[in-house]
This record gives structure tokens, sequence and C-alpha cells, in this order.
């Protein structure tokens, strides 16, 4: 989640770091600092805006530099804490994501060693450890530096005394190589550097690289030499802003309709009733599965637990969901599982976590990603391209979707595969998949209506979602979404478990959502609406556009469209998200960039 | 030189319903472009460097689309009423401090007749264009080259010239927008016809191809025109057995199966599946996602994004919404007629078909008179003819 740039070439590296750290800010951060060469090493750093560190920065003429935005992991938010760390003669500084482990029992010996530390971070021991050392030569320092390092790590260097070079370094935390003309870079993700260059090389986990202006040098951890591929990033930096909407979440949540034709474009032909996935997922999915563990964190955890819905629902596997931090620790491994892990970056620290311990285990393992070329992609044995684009909203909105439809055209293949749906119910599903795209554009139409319900909603303490089957991980997803960006408390219940317990909470003063399918569920969820009415909380209905008796349970209603049941989950979580966008919009809260939180989380 | 161009997006477009009760009017689809993007186009081709675009109707629509647009600097300022071009023009003052140029956002217009205005000495000019029913338009008349007089919409066809609305200004012009706003009129035409009258001088530049959309027919004759300028390139499967000549445009992702026959000019968008044998005949554009079944066949029409068309359908000079189902055995008539339009007649010189808004379900063997208007998300039950105009959100049954 920190941002880590790195630049040498021809152009002013003061512009260049600044510009590319503004880019990486979606990341969040609570402190930036640049170190430039300009015949000797100078570094600049504050805490809160980049702006403080712009303001401060005199104008150097020196073209190689390194820059970090901070997230805060060990040691508080403050200046010293900031990054680059310096080595004790000053001329050798360092950026760092990622934890190191052992970093007290480092501190203590380098201490011992005459070493002076300034911060409480992890990662100021690394620059002390580089300089303990050096003799000249930055690279051969580094790799004689990491060989006692445990931890994650991506790690990007410049000493004074070799100015115009680079070094960089990952393992288990990400760093992307930008190749340029007369200029190179390294960033901690494509968006710090795609303004100047869409040529890119990635690094796997343990490889090294050497920059200058005019050389790009990779090496394994035995300091062998390896040649990379050099790939084209085809989305442009235009695509990450903001095309006049007030914020990216809304823009985002305006994408939607193009993001989930993305999933199915190229994959789904009604002519030849087919689905059609790369071929490595074709045979981990056509491969003899007993039951499926998807693991995942955060909103992709809720797309998960409607993957369960949507894939037991036609298959009869079973399928267990799992939060990845705790899969990785406990719960059950079988080797005629199928693992699937969901992460729309690709670099969740947790869910690799996770997916290298399914992989120990003997499990198959298939990503559902949005980034090409992340480790994720790289370590699974197969993984499907969620196609949605850069999502810069710390909220994740558009990525949620097209994973439900991912999920969802994963259930229908096996399903085919098992001979458990015919071509018939097969052509049905594809038919109707097409209007989900409509659907979303109708909800968008309606946002005045979602902008009058927002208002009843901005005031209250507490907000409860309520929903049945495939609706219940939406009421935690839209519960999710409300707190995330508005700050108000709110929670997802499966909507026959309120009476066990959350009714204690049910007062006039907190409002309830409940969503309501004309589904086996329908007659239920009515009698739930009843039953928190007696209670005198007022009760929000998105319901379906046909239901006409809605009205008399409900004190509000927001209406979605849908064709024959297919995936109604797509059209009710886009309401959901404008509901929450429109309310945290009215509290005006800062919704691209909520408080203490980070769009895509590197550390465990 | 001029740098910016300010481009006015705000309005509806209110007489083009059933298709802009979701889209402003700019967004409209010609050759599977918005009218709009046509208007980039040619202003970035003429050299600005900068584009202020004066949303209001629907705005979420044109920032969506053009989220993507390359090469050129796009800021987005709301009128949050649309009260007039004068007034959207007022909009963006504060973005304004040099002579800058501005156009509709609905009219499609040429790069160089663009670069021809950018390039004129005077304080202020005007791009006009001859037409032969000027009184639909802002009639100007011309004396030495410079206007005499504007008459808005005039009673009877008088003159000769019409006004595209795309002038070059100077910043000054604002403080007579402020004057006359202050004083009720909210055109930009009452503007330019106060200034004359002030004595300034207000130079004519003949313009080389200028269109402007009024009806929902005009998309057809307008689409006919545009299509003959995109190039022609192919990507998706095209499989063995399929007959393609002229120019023909297909998009990504998009599968043309045997036997069909098409013949360009077409463009066809991504992700869509065509045939097999189904026929796709000149002037027809077909958007985004769009299905057509087996022995259908498709003539000058334009065919908007998600339209599932079933087998055995004819549609001809036609416009049919986003997001249509049409079952099969649909037929529409075509041919030279009589339109109904907010309780108008109007005489159409060319044949006209169907007019379909959005979103509508069509069951099999529908069949639609020439020239009618059926609005956004109506269904239609089997083997009925539509005879009027339906109203959006109607049942028939």
């Amino acid at each position: 989640m920190c941002g880590i740039i790195g630049y040498t070439g021809y152009r002013e590296a003061r512009t260049v770091l600044l510009d590319s750290l503004k880019r990486l800010d979606y990341r969040g951060y609570d402190s930036a600092g640049v170190a430039i060469i300009d015949k000797k090493l100078n570094i600049y750093k504050e805490i809160g805006e980049i702006a403080n560190v712009e303001k401060k920065i005199p104008h150097l003429k020196g073209t190689t530099g390194i820059g970090h935005t901070r997230w805060a992991t060990h040691g508080g938010v403050t200046k010293e804490n900031a990054h680059p760390h310096l080595s004790c003669d000053k001329k050798i500084a360092i950026v760092h994501n990622g934890i190191i482990e052992n970093h007290l029992k480092l501190k203590e010996e380098l201490k011992k060693k005459g070493h002076r530390f300034l911060s409480q971070t992890d990662s100021e021991v690394i620059a002390h450890l580089i300089d303990d050392v050096y003799k000249g030569n930055l690279e051969e320092a580094i790799i004689a530096a990491i060989k006692k390092i445990k931890g994650s790590y991506s790690i990007v260097a410049v000493s004074q005394d070799e100015p115009g070079k680079i070094v960089g370094v990952r393992n288990e935390s990400p760093l992307v190589i930008g190749v340029g003309d007369s200029e190179n870079f390294l960033g901690s993700d494509i968006t710090a550097f795609l303004k100047y260059t869409n040529r890119v090389m990635f690094l796997n986990d343990g490889e090294l690289c050497v920059i200058t202006n005019n050389s790009i040098h990779v090496f394994d951890k035995n300091k062998k030499q390896i040649k990379k591929k050099e790939e084209l990033i085809t989305w442009d930096v235009t695509d990450a802003e903001k095309s006049g909407f007030p914020h990216f979440m809304l823009k985002e949540i305006y994408d939607q309709p193009d993001t989930i034709h993305h999933v199915l474009r190229g994959r789904i032909s009604e002519m030849e009733e087919t689905i059609t996935f790369p071929e490595p997922v074709e045979k981990l999915l056509k491969s003899d599965i007993n039951s499926i563990h998807i693991v995942a964190c955060g909103t992709s955890f809720y797309a998960g637990l409607v993957g369960k819905y949507l894939i037991e629902q036609l298959t009869n596997i079973p399928v267990f969901v799992e939060i990845a931090s705790e899969y990785r620790y406990f719960g059950s491994r079988n080797e005629s599982s199928l693992v699937i892990a969901i992460t729309q970056s690709g670099e969740t620290a947790d869910t690799l976590a996770a997916l290298r311990e399914a992989q120990a285990s003997g499990c198959r393992t298939l990503v559902i990603t949005n980034v090409i070329g992340s480790t994720a992609t790289r370590l699974a044995d197969g993984y499907i391209l969620q196609q949605s684009g850069p999502e810069i909203g710390v909220a994740a909105t558009k990525t949620f979707t097209s994973q439900m439809m991912v999920l969802f055209l994963i259930s229908l293949k096996i399903a085919l595969l098992q001979k458990k749906i015919g071509s018939d119910e097969l052509y049905n599903n594809l038919f109707h998949l097409k209007a989900i795209p409509r659907h979303v554009r109708d909800v968008l139409e309606r946002s005045n209506e979602i902008i009058t319900i927002a208002k009843e909603l901005k005031d209250a303490k507490s907000v409860f979602f309520i929903g049945r089957g495939v609706n219940y991980p939406l009421s935690l997803e839209g519960a999710l979404k409300l707190k995330e960006i508005s700050y108000i408390h709110a929670e997802g219940f499966a909507a026959g478990e309120l009476k066990h317990g959350p009714f204690a909470l049910l007062t006039k003063d907190t409002p309830v959502v409940a969503i309501v399918t004309q589904d086996e569920t329908y007659e239920k969820i009515l009698a739930n609406i009843g039953e928190i009415k007696a209670r005198g909380s007022p009760v929000i209905a998105i319901a379906e556009d046909k239901d006409t008796d809605i009205e008399n349970h409900a004190d509000f209603v927001l209406r979605f469209p849908v064709s024959s049941h297919v995936l109604p989950c797509i059209p009710i979580t886009v309401v959901l998200q404008l509901l929450a966008y429109h309310v945290a919009d009215l509290r005006k809260c800062p919704i691209d960039k909520p408080r203490n939180l980070a769009k895509s989380v590197t550390v465990e | 030189m001029i740098k910016k161009a300010v481009i006015l997006a705000a309005g509806e477009g209110k007489r083009l319903r059933p298709f802009t009760e979701t889209m402003p009017k700019v967004m409209l689809p010609v050759a599977n472009k918005p009218l709009l993007e046509y208007v980039f186009d040619a202003t970035r081709k003429s050299g600005i460097e900068e584009i202020i675009v004066v949303v209001g109707y629907k705005k979420e629509v044109i920032m969506e689309h053009f989220k993507d647009y390359k090469n050129i600097k796009i800021t987005y300022v709301t009128q949050d009423r649309q009260l007039g071009t004068a007034h959207a023009l007022l909009q963006v003052k504060k973005h304004i401090k040099d002579p800058f140029i501005v156009l509709a956002g609905d009219n499609i217009i040429d790069a160089g007749s663009i670069s021809k205005l950018i390039k004129d000495q005077s304080e202020y000019a005007l791009l006009i264009k001859e037409h032969p029913h000027p009184s639909k338009y802002g009639v100007v008349f011309v004396e030495n080259r410079n206007i005499s007089r504007i008459v808005e919409k005039p009673k009877e066809d008088i003159g000769k010239y019409i006004s595209t609305g795309i002038y070059k200004l100077p910043p000054s012009v604002f403080n007579d927008i402020e004057r006359c706003t202050s004083e009720g009129a909210h055109a930009l035409s009452s503007v330019i016809q106060s200034l004359i009258e002030k004595g300034k001088h207000i130079n004519t530049l003949l313009a080389k191809s200028w269109m402007d959309i009024v009806y929902p027919w005009d998309l057809i004759t307008v689409n006919e025109a545009m299509i003959q300028t995109t190039s022609e390139h192919t990507s998706g499967t095209i499989e063995k057995g399929v007959t393609i000549k002229g120019p023909v445009c297909i998009g990504k992702d998009t599968k043309i199966y045997a036997g069909c026959y098409i013949v360009g000019p077409v463009v066809i968008g991504d992700g869509c599946e065509i045939g097999p044998h189904a026929c796709i005949f000149p002037s027809t554009s077909i958007g985004k996602n769009t299905v057509v079944h087996p022995f259908s066949e498709i003539r000058s029409s334009v065919i908007m994004d998600d339209v599932h068309i079933a087998s055995t359908a004819h549609i001809s000079h036609s416009v049919i919404g986003k997001g249509c189902i049409i079952g099969d055995n649909f037929s529409t008539i075509s041919g030279k007629t009589i339109i109904e339009i907010d309780n108008e007649f109007k005489k159409l010189e060319t044949p006209i078909g169907t007019m379909m808004g959005e979103d509508c379900i069509v069951e099999s063997h529908v069949v639609v008179d020439p020239g009618k208007i059926i609005g956004r998300k109506c269904k239609i039950s089997p083997m009925k003819q539509i005879r009027k105009n339906i109203p959006s959100e109607s049942k028939v049954m």
C-alpha cells in the first residue's frame, strides 16, 4: 500500500518523482519523501500531503532519484519515520514496501557495530545493512544485505557514489520496471510512471534489477543475469483520471455497463452456445473437482460469498469461502479441491499467502484478478482476468461486479462440463446475461430516486442491511460500502438471523435496508420486514420493478430491473453503491480516499 | 493563435425523443460514434489544444464515454439549467482569457472550416452555410461579408444563409452576454444581434460541410453520409464463407458466421455476433454487443448497442435504440410518408422505416408501418401491426 518510484534519465528528477507520487496517492498515504542525487544526496520528507514535500524541495537539477508514499505499519506517522531512509554517512538512501520480520534483531546487531538509528521503522534497518557491506558497488551490497532479511519487501536504493544508478529488488511485494528512451523507471505499480512510458518489465520474487538512463540489467538470487521480456500496457493514463466526475468512485460506478461487457466479450457466444476460458483455466475446470475453496479479503471476499451461492445452485459442488488471512493458518486442505483466489490487484498480501499455502498443500489454484502480470497471475495454475480497467477509488465498485460476473461464468462452465445444465438452459442464461449491462444502465438512470433515499440515511447513526440467500453477501457488501465511505456504522445480516440477536439494536433511529427478490425467499423477507416495522425502524426496500406489493410493506422503495432472475445481484449492487456514494457525498466525506484505508493492501 | 474551443453539449434535444430520453442529443450515435466525437475530432484536427465542454442534461453519459479520449485536454463545466446558448457559454467565463471559438456539440463540421475560422483575422467571425430551407435555423443576412442581421427561425423561408452557431469570439463577449441575459435574452444569436446593433463587425465565412440532426429520421441520412468517412478495418472472427464487399469495419471480439453477406459501407462494433446467413446492406451501422440471428436483413439503418435481433427480420431505413430485443420475423415497412411529431405533420422526401426507442421488447411477427416512432421500453405482443406512434413504456397487447 505504500508507493515507490525511482527515476533515472534526462528530466529533472524532482518533477518526475513528485508527479509519480501524486499518481500513487490513491493507494492512501500519511507521509511522503524523495531523495535526489544532485552532486550529493538530498532528502526531503514530510508528513501529510505530497504538496508539503513539494514546498520544501529547492530547484534541483539532479536527474536521478527515488520517492515514497508511506502508510504507517511500524512506527507512528512522523517525519523521521517517512522514507527515504539513510545510511549513517548519508550517502545511501532506500525506500521500502513490506515488512522486515527480523528487524529488531538486526537493529540490535547493527547498533552494536555503531550504527545510529533515527526512526522507529523496520525499513531503516535496510539502509544500515547495505551501508555495512557497501564497498562501492550498490547491487553487491544489496545482495549481501537481503540475505540477512526475513520478510516481504520491495526495495529501491541509490548511492551518492554511484550517481545515475538505481537498484531495485523484490520479494513478495510488487515492483515494476518502466522502460523509456534514455530514461528508466521503477515503481510499485504501473500507474506511477504510466504518464511517461507504457513499456514495462515485471520482476519476480527474488529478482534484482540495476537501471541507469540507458541500461536495464536483471539478476536472479544467485546474481546470474536473466533476460526479461518487455510488455506493453495498453491502458492510458487518462484512464486513471476522473473525466469530469466529481469522484473516481462515481466514475467507476458509471463504468460498469462497459466493464460488465468486458467480462462477457470474447468469452461467451450465444450462437455457438459456449463459454470459453484460457486453456489452463479450461483444464482446471475440466479436472475432477470435489470441492471449491474461495479465498479472498474485503469486497473480494463478499464476491466469493456470492460465488458460493452461484456455484452451489448450479453444480452441487460444495463451496467453502474463507477469509484469506484466516485460511492461511486454519481451515481444511484437500488435494482434490480447487482453490479460487480473488484479488483485484493480484498483490493482496493475505490472499497471496493463502494461495502459496494452498499450493504447498497440493491444491490446484485459480486466480480471479484485474491485473495482468501481477504476482497472483504468476503463482496460480490458471487465472481469469476480470478486465475492469484501473480502479482508483478505494471503495471497490466495478471490480466487485466484474468478479461476480466471472464467478457466474465459472459456475455455468462447471455446470455445463458436469452436464448439470443442458444447452437450452445455457442459452437462456447467456441471453439474459447480455441484458445485465442494460439493467445497470437503467439503475444509473435512476440516481435521482437514490439521492432522495440517501437524504433519509445521511443522519443515521447506524444502518442495517438484510437479505436472504445470495442477497445476504450483498447486504454485507452494501454495509461495507456505506461504512467505508460515509463513516456511518453499518452491518449486514442474513435476514433470518435478525431475531437471533441483532433485533435488540433496532429502534426508530436505525433504518434497515432490505433486499427483496421475488424468488423462494420472497414471503420470508416480507415477514422480516413486518417484524422490523413492528419495532418502529424505517425500512428501505430494494425491490424488483415488477414487485407491485412491496409498497404495502416498506416505507421507501428503490427499484431495479431483472430478467428471468439471472444475476439480479449485479443491478442490486449498483443500487447499493449509489446509495452509499450519495450518502457519503451528502455528508461531504472524502469519498475516494476514506480515512485509514488503502487501495491495495500489500501488508498482512 | 486560438488554442481553446468551447463546445456546447448541455441540451436534451427534445425533438429527438425517445432516443434522447436516456442520453443528451450530442451522444446520438452516427456510424457508431457519438455526434460529439465528430466535433471533438474536427476541433482537434484543426489545431485546438483544449476543449471546454458545457454539459448539463445527462452529463454522465458524455463524461463516461470520453474518459479515454486522447491527445487533447478536456474540461467539463456544468450548466445546471438549460436556459439557452448564451447562458451556456457564460458558464465557461472563468476558463477563457483569450479569443476562442464556440461550437455546438450536435452539429457535424469539417476540420478545414474550423481552421479557416481560427485563422481569420477579424475579432468576431461566424461560419455560415447555404441552406435550401433556412427557416428551421437562424437566418443570416450578409453585407460585405459582414452580418447585417440574424433572424431566428423565421416563419417563412427568407434569406439564403444560415448560422452554424460556430463563432470566433473575443473574451469581452462575456460582458455582452451578461448584459443581454440580464435583459432576458439567453440565445447567443441575440447577443450577436445586439453587438451588430452596437456597430461591431461580424465577419462571415462559408463552412464546407455542416450537418444538423433535428428529428429522429435525420439520424438515417447523417449516418449514411458519415459512414462513408469511416476507414475500413476488420478484427474479430470472420468464418469461412462470409462475403464482404466494399468498405466494412468490424470490431474486436465480433463473430461473423458463415454465409453472411455484407455490403459496405457498413460499421459493426465490438463484441457482436452476426449470422450465420445474415445480410447487412450499405449504410448500416451496428453498435457494440449486438446479435443478429440467421436470415435477417438490415439495410440503411442505425442499430445501437446491445440490440438482439432474432431470425428472419427485415429492417430497413430504421433506427433501433440500445438494448431492444426483437423477435423473429420482425418487419419494418419503409416508404416516403408523412410523419406526425409535436402535433405537426412532416412530409419526408426519403423512405423511412421504424424509429424504436431503447429497451423495447418486440415479440415475433410484428410489422411496423413506415415512419412510426415507438417509445422507449415498449412491449409489443406477437403478430401486431403498428400503425401509429407509440409513447414510451406502453404495452401493445
